[in-house]
């Protein structure tokens, strides 16, 4: 064990290798220690994402900040206590250290008002500043062999020794035993507290359980991540996934996936960057492919969204317009098919500047055609005359019918005033998607006619009216 | 020449997340009113409240304070919070609380005058919280905490108020006390808008009802408006077919992340 | 191994006295001491009462990218590009959480957790990218050294020689604390207790907020050389929580700080000079031990009401 660890210390200093074959040193698992540091990150990565899972859906975030933080003077004792960097120690000390912060912590909540975001400040900060005090008098004390602790702080993946490795294949094995047997309590108990305990659930062991998985999974990972940000692999994979998924089992799995991608990406840019720490890198890994994921999201990332919104915008001016149309044409008794644009000015109560640019869109998507001749008539102010296209007047009957059936069903069903209804594509949107407009159509029973008597085109009605071409 | 209205909405519309919460209420209220707003939960009434109070942006249609936006109109406005929503460790006495009452009078640096204290006293009396004075507000009861703020929302010397839920969980006594300081805010002219939750006591407390859901099904006079016709369509029949999918929404067997 | 020096009184409580070099230097020591828990007590009474203790942890640590971003665009480390380069990343990091929380389905503890441990991983890293350059190391990063504040240099202010630099802007950042917090108390009070009641006022409640995040920022750049980020934490903390055991009224709990201000920094200096341990530690464990004490024997603390 030792010569593999000492090999893994080699590794680091290696000068005489650039970049490219680093990388590819990495990449091909050549080296039994960077072997282990390959497994090490990915199963470390994948511990981390699963028992992140329940970090925070349960709102325990800060709560695993506060634990990665307390363990710093277990550590310090854990060396004292054994002269030397003796892994065993340390990790034995930081799981002390870890329990002894969730106690202060359980005292502070049950025997005092102190707030519960304040015990974990008092709690990190106190801890912390114990194990600092003891790591600065270490350093003047003078240990020998006391580097193997910075490393501690801020994590050093090449540092990973087989010992650790076993560490953390039985932290995973642990925390996947604890969620597979427990999957339905733990759902239902950070679901609705209240409700699992009173059918009998644990409620308040499976807590202390998670917490006792978290602190180990804290530990495990201090040689990876360091003390600092150890709490960051707990929540940003997590997180990412939550922006995905939203059902517990893809989600224990993604974070869990994303867990292991982070783990590696951050040792494997350490491994390439000489004698750069694991842990910030692991935690800018994580970072990025949060962003990504929040922006580029096919569906829900932001980016899309705003490119979505925009184009609803679009839509919307788009079906007001149509829809407009076709109230002219009906007010025509469905004779005229020409419409002039200082009609449609009339009807929306909009500028001639903003109509053009309306009847414009409507011929761009093919909505409607402008006539090419135009009627000369002295002193009239010249104006724009379009028809709709086949395939805007099925688009214009299918909007109108959508409104005139929410329309019905208001004034029926919910009571409002005839005259109070929307005239606005915009609102209705907003309100109601498509599926509920079919679901009114079916409560009403597919009616013909709207409050005010008039039509609602029904699909088999929609056909295209015989455009008159004006030559 | 008609006086401006206390408070006038027309055609709001509020929506959230592709559901109507609030659609296309009209409302206009007299001075002096006292108006109780009734209807079930998820129905809007707080929405309604939130709205007026320019912490939610209609989608549609408009609110107007004596003639003016929210945003200016809120100002005069006393609102007194339902119960729930208040810090009761916080290190603030219950005469700290009600003098935050007078806060809107005062300039950004100006200091609190004898004046403010004097009012502040008033208004404990009048709620019969004087003796509580000095203590801090978690050590109080659950009335003793809704009548603190109801001294606050008088310390604010405003002409309309806005009360969210004030009788929910709270003692007879206190309940008492609340109905006959409303009575007397009445009488010197003060108009009153009152989330309510109780169907019962709503007759005898509120000289007008507003029947609220989602759209206003009714207001007027609490004798016309209190009738079995109208609260079984305010309450139950058949539900709004919307209603009924946000009902839906809200079993859904997803974690909501 | 002698872990632990003796406990000789005199060593520990005269010695640091004796002199006057060494009172001069001490005498410098204590008052930054002295100033840090003094502001950070005052400004961490808001964030405690605010319930966002831990954004004060947050907020330490978001700052660290911006001081190796300025010292990066700067090439110094002057004061001005600091606090500049601080207090920007201070203000992201603040309006990155917001932003998270109100617009994505993260939650405000995910959202906190995500952004500060992120922006400081950029820190931490830059710093490593630059070892040769850059005169901040992570030590003192993680928990500063004040006995070293008498090394600062001398402030020179448009020509005038003002002193310990360190001292200079820490002074300076709590009297303007100071002020502002007398000035704007109600504004504070209010936002803190009921924002919708500040808000129904008209007030700009959301930039009352963000500038009590930027005082933390400054307080923080200027608390970092004396104790480090993650300490701060502790002089935010300790004095509001200790001062909650003794008084339910928030002036007198504001008023408490100052005092126990001393307590920390005489405590934690003498502590430090018996076990040669860090100072900035040493005064967060006599925090924590003055909070154990407060906790147990106060009216309103554990022991008495236990009986």
């Amino acid at each position: 064990m030792a010569t593999v660890f000492l090999q893994a210390e080699q590794i680091v200093t290696q000068d005489e290798f650039d970049l490219v074959d680093r990388a590819q040193r990495f990449l091909l698992l050549k080296d039994e220690s960077v072997q282990i540091v390959v497994f090490g990150s990915v199963l470390m990565g994948m511990s981390c994402g699963l028992i992140g899972s329940y970090v925070v859906t349960r709102k325990l975030s800060l709560f695993g900040d506060t634990l990665s933080h307390a363990v710093l003077p277990g550590i310090a004792v854990g060396f004292i206590w054994s002269g030397e960097k003796n892994n065993i120690s340390l990790l034995v000390g930081a799981t002390i250290a870890g329990l002894l912060g969730i106690s202060c912590l359980s005292i502070l909540r049950k025997f005092t008002k102190v707030q519960d975001d304040s015990s974990l400040g008092i709690v990190l900060s106190a801890f912390y500043a114990v194990g600092i005090c003891l790591l600065t008098r270490i350093q003047k004390v003078g240990y020998s062999d006391q580097s193997g602790l910075d490393s501690f702080m801020f994590g050093q993946a090449s540092a990973l020794s087989s010992d650790d490795l076993i560490g953390i294949i039985i932290v995973l094995l642990l925390i996947s035993l604890f969620i597979v047997i427990n999957y339905r309590e733990l759902l239902i108990s950070g679901f609705d507290p209240g409700f699992s305990r009173s059918i009998g659930i644990p409620t308040e062991s499976l807590q202390y359980g998670l917490w006792a998985l978290i602190t180990f999974c804290v530990i495990s990972s201090l040689q990876m991540v360091g003390v600092i940000l150890a709490s960051a692999l707990l929540v940003i994979p997590a997180a990412t996934a939550s922006l995905l998924v939203k059902r517990m089992r893809s989600y224990l799995i993604l974070a869990c996936l994303l867990g292991a991608v982070a783990g590696l990406g951050g040792a494997f840019l350490s491994f390439l960057g000489e004698r750069l720490p694991t842990g910030p890198l692991i935690v800018i890994v994580s970072g990025a492919l949060f962003t990504v994921i929040l922006f580029l999201h096919p569906q829900k990332g932001l980016l899309i969204k705003w490119i979505i919104s925009r184009s609803e915008n679009v839509r919307i001016a788009r079906e007001n317009s149509l829809k407009a149309a076709f109230q002219i044409i009906e007010g025509k008794s469905f004779e005229d098919t020409l419409i002039s644009s200082q009609e449609m000015m009339r009807k929306r109560g909009m500028s001639s500047a903003t109509i053009e640019g309306e009847i414009e869109n409507l011929c761009k998507a093919g909505l409607a055609s402008k006539a090419l001749h135009q009627v000369s008539e002295i002193k009239l102010p010249r104006q724009t005359r379009f028809t709709l296209t086949p395939s805007g007047w099925e688009y214009a009957c299918r909007i109108v019918r959508n409104h005139r059936l929410w329309e019905l069903y208001l004034t029926n069903e919910a009571q409002y005033a005839p005259d109070h209804v929307h005239e606005d594509a915009e609102k209705i949107e907003h309100m109601i998607g498509e599926e509920t407009v079919r679901q009114i159509e079916r409560l009403l029973k597919n009616p013909r006619r709207d409050p005010h008597g008039k039509l609602i085109p029904s699909i088999t009605d929609i056909q295209p009216v015989a455009i008159s071409q004006e030559t | 020449m008609a006086r401006v209205l206390p408070i006038e909405i027309h055609d709001l519309t509020v929506s959230y997340q592709k559901k109507p919460v609030l659609y296309g209420v009209d409302l206009e209220i007299q001075e002096g009113s006292l108006v109780g707003i009734l209807g079930p939960n998820g129905a809007g009434k707080s929405t309604l409240v939130k709205t007026i109070m320019n912490m939610i942006r209609p989608n549609g249609g408009y609110v107007k304070i004596f003639g003016k936006d929210p945003k200016i109109g809120m100002k005069q406005i006393g609102y007194v919070p339902q119960r729930e929503s208040v810090d009761w460790e916080f290190p603030v006495t219950v005469m700290d609380v009600v003098l935050m009452g007078r806060y809107g009078h005062l300039g950004w640096l100006s200091r609190v005058t004898k004046y403010d204290r004097q009012k502040a006293s008033e208004c404990l009396e009048q709620v019969n919280m004087l003796p509580y004075a000095g203590r801090q507000i978690g050590n109080l009861s659950g009335g003793q905490q809704q009548r603190v703020f109801l001294a606050r929302a008088l310390a604010q010397e405003s002409s309309v108020y806005l009360m969210d839920e004030p009788f929910a969980g709270v003692d007879a006594v206190t309940e008492k006390t609340i109905v006959s300081i409303m009575q007397n805010m009445k009488k010197e002219g003060k108009t009153l808008l009152v989330v309510h939750h109780d169907l019962s006591s709503a007759k005898e407390y509120f000289d007008q009802l507003l029947l609220l859901n989602m759209r206003k099904v009714a207001f007027g006079p609490t004798s016309k408006v209190y009738t079995h016709e109208l609260l079984q369509k305010t309450y139950g029949g058949r539900l709004a077919v919307l209603s009924e999918m946000a009902t839906e929404m809200a079993k859904s067997p997803e974690l909501e992340l | 191994m002698n872990f632990f020096p003796v406990f000789d009184l005199n060593t520990i409580f005269l010695v640091p006295w004796s002199t006057d070099q060494l009172v001069q230097w001490n005498g410098q020591v204590i008052l930054m001491g002295l100033l840090v828990c003094w502001t950070n007590g005052i400004l961490g009474s808001f964030i405690v009462v605010r319930r966002m203790a831990l954004m004060g942890d947050a907020i330490s640590h978001g700052i660290l990218p911006g001081l190796v971003i300025s010292f990066l665009i700067f090439g110094s480390l002057e004061i001005g590009p600091m606090l500049i380069g601080a207090c920007s990343a201070g203000l992201a990091c603040s309006f990155c959480i917001e932003w998270l929380r109100s617009h994505t389905p993260i939650r405000q503890d995910a959202s906190m957790a995500i952004v500060f441990t992120s922006f400081f991983a950029v820190g931490v890293t830059l710093i490593n990218l630059q070892t040769d350059h850059l005169d901040l190391d992570t030590g003192c990063i993680l928990y500063g050294e004040i006995g070293l504040t008498p090394l600062s240099p001398d402030l020179l202010f448009m020509g005038l020689n003002c002193g310990n630099r360190s001292i200079c802007l820490m002074g300076t950042v709590c009297v303007f604390v100071l002020l502002i917090v007398s000035l704007s108390y109600r504004q504070l009070l209010l936002t803190s207790f009921d924002p919708t009641l500040a808000h129904s006022y008209g007030w700009p409640v959301k930039l009352i907020h963000l500038g009590l995040m930027f005082l933390l920022a400054l307080s923080t750049v200027a608390s970092m050389e004396a104790v480090g980020v993650i300490l701060v934490v502790a002089m935010l903390v300790f004095p509001c929580v200790t001062a909650s055991f003794f008084s339910e009224r928030l002036p007198i709990i504001l008023l408490i700080t100052f005092p126990l201000g001393i307590l920390y920094t005489f405590g934690g200096f003498h502590l430090a000079h018996w076990l040669d341990c860090s100072i900035a530690a040493a005064m967060a464990i006599a925090a924590t031990i003055i909070f154990i004490i407060a906790c147990a024997l106060s009216p309103r603390g554990i022991l008495l009401r236990l009986k």
